[in-house]
């Protein structure tokens, strides 16, 4: 298991590598000046060239490109004496543990270093530190409803075989399924928020932490999530139940759910114990896929909420060409993916042996 | 019912709803079981004898099945008497798996890929017999002796997917088994298994009944193996039964014509007529040959003469050269790589394996599942690519031949698969299935052309014009080996390799279908090699007979030879195992 998940780790890291040097030369060879986005269109000339030499913008593409994966290397190589050089260990910019320094190179332990935003000057990692955190929990409650309702909706429209309940469960999925997020979100904000707003008590918008006007300044706000979480949870929801729907249908024709049954186990039994464990495997598959791509952001809830998650961050970099904030962004999507499929393969693994690694 | 009777269905009638409309799977079946008695079923696919395993087991699907008439009663060890068509779900699951249990005959399918084995039997152990744990595992260990699995304690810890097909079917044995129920239901528990395997699995349902004293009721599309087992018999066609006797009286003195014609068409071990009788010889014409088939000297002397003819044949094949000359073919499948891609660990399917053919003959592959005899086949047509070795093909070596040579060379060599359910494209008209590879191959000038030769096959494999236009799934599984036939024979092949050909079908149309070959191979001057497990069908087809154990070739010669004779052990465990009660 462990050698399993450390081969995994291994690949990881190459696939890892790959996105960074994919990212790192299309940012490249995008139009743009980062020095004059910083400074606006009149800066002088002599401004723009010392914020290009500072960026190492002056360098050859492959200096930076080495400079770049440096400094997100946990375990870098810095230069300690030169303060001209892109190399040089600036405590500003990392937070660093020495291991040991020869001749005014020094070998250290930091943080990822993601550069600083053209834009606000402020850390990316900063940035990303507190928008993912929102997406991340705006994620995982949104596909928590849509597996246990999904799951629960489908075991039954399966088992209910042409009854009414599982017509409605259908028609409801397709629905769920082509219906457009931005829509929903639109609906249903107006809906709950503003139609039984009264009945509800819920916002139109709203992070999960608000600012209390009467001064008692930041403060967690639950309820906020409550409607975003549901308008992203539809489609999911909506695959979820088809999927397992579909998937126990066919489970339940197999020769080894007979058997159980031969058993004299009662249906429930049969269920629990027999069926469910090999219908999941579709289902998990869709799930992850869900949950990996409402953590890269699902900016139009996200926008209509005004939550303060990372699709927004992402939207609002992406239209003033702010390449460091893009990059780590992109850098952190990929690493959540990476352990995304491990835990994926491992969940496979418990559900059905046959995959099991040796 | 009598004190002795342990199940009496009367009168059952089962009725189906399909697309079609209402199907009647079984209709007015009565038959009884007496304790410690094995009552054998047997009829071919849709003769209704599951069906009306599933109703006495309540296991119908509850949608698509409804049982129209009839009782089924059961002595039941605590309540005596008890019809099951009249009791609730919750009494019928107290029933099932302790009072009456069932194996199935798929055992790849029937165990629960998920589940360990030894967790599965512990089930009904735990759920009937409230039995805890430690008892329960105690108690499959037992079990699982009894059943006589290699290493019962790894077979507890083992999932389904790492047993053997023989194995998987001892597992399903001993659950059956496992709260030591009056009746067992076995619903072709051999079929899908080697014939040595299918020996020791009756073996052990022999012992098992003697010891446990249950009743038993195995339904099987093979008389033989029923006769080896029961010591009653039903025969059922078409849902109804159409004789009910001892094993005995069916074999030397069957009443209904369709019992005649199921131990007529199955190629016996001894004799060897030119052509296997079929159903429809039996059912059409009975009155008219008197109500028994005419025994002995006729047909002793067509077979005298037929040897004769056969024996002609043979000098005749055999002293020309071989057409294709096989040496030291090796076909591996990488089991192990290293991280950087590198076969370290190889599966030898096909290991070194050096025959000739020669023009004109019908070559017989014979062996276990897993022994590489679909894997040679296969390599001889490259569609599997063998590791080493030459395959001489009129001075040409196809195993070295360029990918477009090779092309130019296929249509001489067609291969007849065992499935014709999935061998066929669904969505594509059986008339162009057949049409496709001409056109590949530019055999005729045109559509039109193509078109009228298809016809003319279809009607050499005994279908019709009209079939051009239907899609598969409108035909029988004979019809559709007879279309692949078809297919086969349309680029006019030198070889035909029929790798289990007629393993899918039933008795009847198995008959059928190698009385076409036999025919299509004189009128078409095919040279065949003959793929199987069923000993006996091969010993009909075959001239020569090669037998393979893993991956080499262990004996090989003239088929009534190798019979009498057989030089190695297992040629003889393989011979020995094929079921045969004795009477033939």
């Amino acid at each position: 298991m462990i050698k399993f998940i450390a081969k995994r780790l291994w690949y990881g890291l190459w696939v890892f590598l790959g996105v960074v040097t994919v990212v790192f030369f299309l940012f490249n060879v995008l139009p743009g000046d980062p020095a004059r986005m910083m400074l606006g269109q009149r800066a002088d000339i002599t401004s723009v060239e010392a914020i290009q030499r500072e960026l190492g913008l002056d360098r050859p593409v492959h200096i930076q490109y080495l400079n770049y994966l440096n400094d997100l290397s946990v375990v870098s190589l810095h230069n300690n004496k030169k303060e001209e050089s892109l190399f040089f260990l600036d405590r500003e910019k990392y937070s660093a543990t020495v291991l040991f320094s020869v001749k005014g190179r020094s070998l250290v332990m930091k943080k990822p270093y993601l550069r600083r935003s053209y834009q606000s000057n402020r850390p990316v990692t900063e940035i990303l530190a507190t928008a993912f955190p929102n997406t991340l929990l705006l994620a995982s409650v949104s596909i928590l409803f849509a597996m246990i309702i999904g799951i629960v909706l489908g075991v039954f429209s399966a088992l209910k075989g042409n009854s009414l309940f599982s017509k409605g469960a259908l028609v409801f999925s397709v629905f769920g399924m082509s219906l457009p997020s931005f829509f929903a979100a639109i609906i249903i904000a107006w809906l709950f928020a503003y139609v039984l707003g009264d009945f509800t008590g819920l916002n139109m918008t709203g992070s999960l932490f608000e600012v209390d006007d009467f001064g008692r300044g930041e403060y967690l706000s639950w309820k906020n999530l409550i409607l975003p979480a549901i308008t992203l949870g539809i489609r999911p929801l909506a695959i979820v139940t088809e999927l397992t729907r579909s998937s126990l249908r066919n489970v339940m024709a197999q020769d080894y759910i007979r058997t159980a049954r031969a058993k004299g186990l009662s249906m429930y039994r049969v269920i629990t114990r027999h069926a469910m464990k090999n219908a999941l495997n579709p289902v998990i598959t869709a799930i992850s896929g869900w949950f990996a791509s409402l953590m890269a952001g699902a900016v139009f809830v996200e926008y209509v909420f005004d939550w303060k998650g990372i699709g927004v961050v992402i939207v609002e970099a992406l239209e003033y060409y702010d390449f460091p904030v893009i990059m780590g962004a992109v850098l952190l999507i990929s690493v959540i993916l990476v352990l995304l499929n491990i835990a994926v393969d491992i969940i496979y693994g418990y559900l059905d042996p046959r995959v099991r690694l040796q | 019912m009598e004190k002795k009777t342990l199940l009496s269905i009367e009168n059952l009638s089962v009725e189906f709803s399909t697309d079609e409309g209402l199907v009647k799977a079984v209709e007015g079946v009565s038959l009884t079981l007496d304790k410690g008695q094995t009552l054998g079923i047997v009829g071919e696919s849709g003769s209704g004898k599951s069906v009306t395993a599933l109703a006495v087991m309540r296991l119908l699907s509850r949608s698509t099945a409804r049982i129209t008439s009839g009782h089924i009663w059961f002595d039941h060890p605590n309540k005596g008497i008890t019809d099951l068509l009249s009791i609730d779900e919750q009494q019928m699951q107290h029933i099932r798996g302790n009072h009456i249990s069932m194996i199935f005959q798929e055992p790849m399918t029937s165990l629960n890929p998920v589940k360990r084995c030894g967790k599965q039997v512990m089930e009904s152990l735990v759920w009937h017999r409230k039995a805890k744990p430690a008892e329960a595992r105690q108690k499959v260990l037992d079990l699982f002796r009894e059943v006589k699995l290699p290493s019962p304690e790894k077979a507890v810890k083992a999932w389904p997917h790492e047993l053997s097909g023989g194995q998987r079917q001892r597992v399903m044995i001993a659950m059956a088994i496992a709260c030591n129920p009056s009746l067992l239901i076995a619903d072709e528990p051999t079929t899908a298994l080697d014939v040595t395997v299918q020996k020791s699995i009756i073996e052990l349902m022999n012992t098992l009944q003697q010891d446990h004293n249950m009743g038993i009721i195995f339904i099987s599309h093979d008389l033989g193996v029923v006769g080896q087992i029961a010591s009653h018999a039903s025969v059922m066609l078409e849902g109804k039964v159409v004789e009910f006797d001892t094993i005995r009286s069916i074999f030397t003195a069957a009443k209904h014509p369709y019992t005649r014609a199921l131990l007529a068409c199955r190629p016996g071990l001894k004799g060897r007529m030119e052509k296997l009788p079929v159903v429809k010889d039996f059912l059409e014409a009975p009155a008219a040959e008197g109500s028994q088939k005419e025994p002995g000297e006729s047909e002793t002397a067509k077979e005298l003469s037929f040897s004769g003819k056969r024996k002609k044949n043979h000098e005749r094949i055999y002293s020309q050269k071989p057409v294709l000359e096989i040496s030291g073919l090796k076909t591996f499948f990488v089991t192990r790589k290293t991280f950087l891609g590198k076969a370290v660990e190889h599966y030898k399917a096909v290991d070194n394996v050096s025959f000739s053919v020669y023009k004109g003959e019908t070559l017989g592959l014979v062996g276990e599942s897993g022994c590489g005899k679909t894997t040679l086949g296969r390599s001889l047509m490259r569609l599997v690519e063998p590791k080493e070795g030459q395959i001489i093909y009129k001075g040409t070596n196809l195993a070295s031949l360029s990918d477009s040579a090779l092309r130019r060379l296929r249509p001489k060599f067609q291969i007849i698969f065992q499935d014709p359910y999935s061998s066929l494209t669904p969505g594509l008209m059986v008339g162009k299935s057949i049409m496709e590879p001409m056109r590949v191959h530019k055999i005729l000038s045109n559509d039109g052309q193509r078109k009228e030769k298809v016809m003319e096959l279809l009607k050499k494999v005994n279908l019709e014009e009209r079939h051009f236009y239907r899609y598969p799934h409108e035909f029988s599984g004979g019809q559709r080996q007879r279309i692949c036939i078809a297919r086969a024979i349309a680029l006019q092949p030198e070889f035909i390799i029929c790798d289990e050909s007629v393993s899918a079908l039933d008795v009847s149309v198995q008959a059928q279908v190698l009385n076409l070959l036999n025919a299509l191979k004189e009128a078409f001057d095919l040279t065949y090699i003959f793929i199987s497990h069923d000993l006996s069908v091969v010993k009909y087809m075959a001239d020569r007979i090669m037998v393979m154990k893993d991956g080499q070739m262990i004996e090989t010669g003239e088929a009534d030879h190798l019979y009498a004779h057989p030089a190695h052990a297992y040629t003889k465990k393989l011979i020995e195992a094929v079921p045969n009660p004795g009477f033939w």
